[in-house]
């Protein structure tokens, strides 16, 4: 058969693939109904023997070239995205996940340089005004005091819904960028969670000091567990990303960075979820004049809500 | 795929479930950069209608929630903007769809909603460094694309996703070759004259493109391959070079030789009928 009277006959079948393809690009395949997505089916594969024996056909190139796109084409809509499987990550992040944490060394690691640098530098600006200068600087310093000179009584009205949205786009994107950062060997990630741990332990150290600490406790003691976890959190999975670059056990490097990019995906997601956690009980609860005792009882409440994640479902659970 | 010449870059061959290899032009920093602005112009349009809203509603002396949901908004948009449309609109954005570009993982399947998410989020670092500490100027990932042979940055390579182009030409099929000298030079053509690969290609590539030249040029392009035609087939000298391969065409893309036909199936399946449930 000459190529005239070939595609003569297949052009038909190609433009119908094609205007299929056009509909399912518009509306998706639910539309169609079962007939036209089987019909979809049987072109598609009958446009992948066509490019298969393009060669035996002595088809002309610029028909192979409209054939590779046709296939291409068809091949996008007949195998598409996989959305959100709710069940699926579910089981993530409440079965596997946990386990996963007490394991993980570069989680230990963040862990362990946070609440380190945390500790000492609030020791340092407890015990030397010296280094809270340097630390903070002096304006901030004045403003902490400031803003926390006068006891707890809740905000003006509807600023508080303000201030939880600023606290998760605030909060949750320096996690976010903490994990980002981790992909530059580590060194982002790392540079963020000194750099925080520094800033806060110094601001608590500071704060201590001073008459207002009453007030300042009062802010901080509800959402801190939440917030400092989520920190550790998002450092430990960027960190995760930057060692895969350095230690790939034998794999490529991309292909190491591959693994690890899915093993950290679902502890920075917790890490947004304990974010946007911590920003609503900080914009509603901290800054209320709720009693300490009750502030002080969600901080507990939320420690055993973490302590229950990561032991209950990770340590002692067994299948 | 083995008929088109192996290219050094930008192609990447994908093979499908039904074993089949077919080609995709790859996507690189100057096709996505439109992309990107497109996208960003939609976000800034976006949030800046929103900030108007909350300027109304702050009127209404709510100003609190306004700022909070526009602060909440913000957020998701910066971050998860590309990774949510990718997610749901099968590897694309907005201004990917505009501009016919789609995400796809690198063994040509669709990506799931991780590698979508995971990619946008790691767009941060990509992003670096930031010039006056706001204006990101990419050329993290401008250098990573040209140390990789796929145009992966960073997300792209940490998410195991690909950026290609999805063309869209129309089938141009066969020029129809029936002018009667030609016909009738064609029959004056050797019985067993059957075209090789190359040469089906030159003469498909020849004729798509002949209209384009003045009859001098013609002249001097095919003469280059008729010459040593007419010399092996003892052909008159000045025979017209365009002339023997349009009827070169007309013997191998168009004219039937009786008898020669192979018979082929049809490879379309008939269409079942699917009961709805």
């Amino acid at each position: 058969m000459k190529v005239a009277l070939l595609l003569e006959r297949r052009r038909e079948q190609w433009h119908e693939l094609e205007s299929l393809c056009r509909l399912m690009e518009r509306r998706g395949p639910r539309p169609l109904g079962g007939a036209k997505v089987s019909r979809f089916a049987s072109l598609y594969r009958g446009a992948c023997a066509d490019l298969a024996l393009a060669d035996a056909y002595q088809l002309p190139l610029d028909t192979v070239e409209y054939l590779h796109q046709l296939v291409g084409r068809a091949h996008n809509q007949l195998y598409r995205s996989q959305t959100f499987r709710w069940r699926q990550w579910g089981r993530t992040m409440f079965v596997e996940l946990p386990r996963k944490l007490v394991r993980d060394r570069a989680l230990w690691l963040a862990f362990a340089i946070f609440w380190g640098i945390f500790a000492l530098s609030l020791y340092l600006a407890y015990t030397s005004r010296e280094y809270a200068d340097k630390a903070i600087g002096q304006a901030a310093m004045e403003s902490y005091r400031e803003n926390f000179s006068r006891p707890i009584r809740g905000r003006p009205g509807g600023m508080d819904s303000a201030m939880t949205g600023f606290y998760v786009q605030h909060n949750a994107g320096i996690g976010l960028r903490c994990f980002a950062g981790g992909l530059l060997f580590g060194i982002g990630g790392l540079f963020t969670v000194v750099f925080n741990a520094m800033q806060l332990g110094a601001t608590f150290g500071y704060m201590l000091t001073l008459e207002e600490r009453v007030n300042f406790l009062q802010f901080v003691t509800a959402h801190g567990p939440f917030e400092l976890t989520a920190i550790v959190f998002s450092a430990g999975a960027g960190m995760r990303l930057g060692f895969s670059l350095v230690t790939t056990g034998g794999l490529s490097r991309a292909a190491s960075l591959r693994q690890a990019a899915i093993e950290a995906s679902p502890m920075m997601g917790a890490a947004v979820i304990l974010f946007c956690l911590a920003a609503m009980i900080e914009g509603f609860i901290s800054p209320s004049a709720l009693p300490y005792a009750v502030k002080a009882g969600v901080a507990v409440l939320s420690t055993v809500i973490l302590a229950f994640y990561v032991i209950g479902l990770g340590l002692l659970r067994r299948d | 795929m083995s008929k088109l010449p192996r290219q050094l870059d930008s192609r990447i061959e994908i093979v499908t479930p039904e074993n089949i290899a077919f080609a995709y032009v790859l996507a690189g920093p100057f096709r996505r950069l439109p992309a990107f602005l497109i996208d960003f112009a939609i976000r800034a349009a976006v949030l800046f209608l929103l900030a108007m809203g909350c300027l109304v509603l702050s009127v209404a002396s709510l100003s609190g929630i306004g700022l909070g949901v526009f602060l909440v908004v913000w957020f998701v948009l910066s971050w998860f903007y590309g990774g949510l449309f990718e997610t749901f609109w099968n590897g694309q954005t907005p201004g990917k769809r505009l501009l016919g570009l789609r995400v796809l993982s690198i063994d040509g399947q669709p990506i799931n909603a991780l590698q979508a998410v995971l990619r946008n989020v790691l767009r941060d670092v990509d992003a670096l460094p930031l010039a006056l500490s706001v204006v990101p100027l990419y050329m993290l990932a401008l250098a990573t694309m040209t140390a990789n042979n796929r145009f992966q940055r960073l997300g792209d390579l940490a998410s195991g996703t690909i950026v290609v182009v999805e063309k869209r030409s129309k089938l141009r099929g066969l020029v129809m070759m029936n002018r009667p000298e030609v016909v009738a030079f064609a029959q004056t053509l050797p019985v067993g004259f059957v075209a090789s690969r190359a040469m089906s290609h030159a003469l498909s590539t020849y004729v798509a493109r002949r209209e384009l030249f003045s009859a001098p040029r013609r002249f001097e392009i095919a003469r280059n391959l008729a010459e040593p035609l007419c010399l092996r087939w003892g052909l008159p000298i000045d025979t017209n070079p365009d002339l023997l391969l349009s009827a070169l065409y007309y013997r191998t893309f168009i004219a039937d030789r009786p008898g020669h036909e192979p018979t082929l199936r049809a490879p379309v399946a008939v269409p079942v009928e699917v009961a709805s449930p």
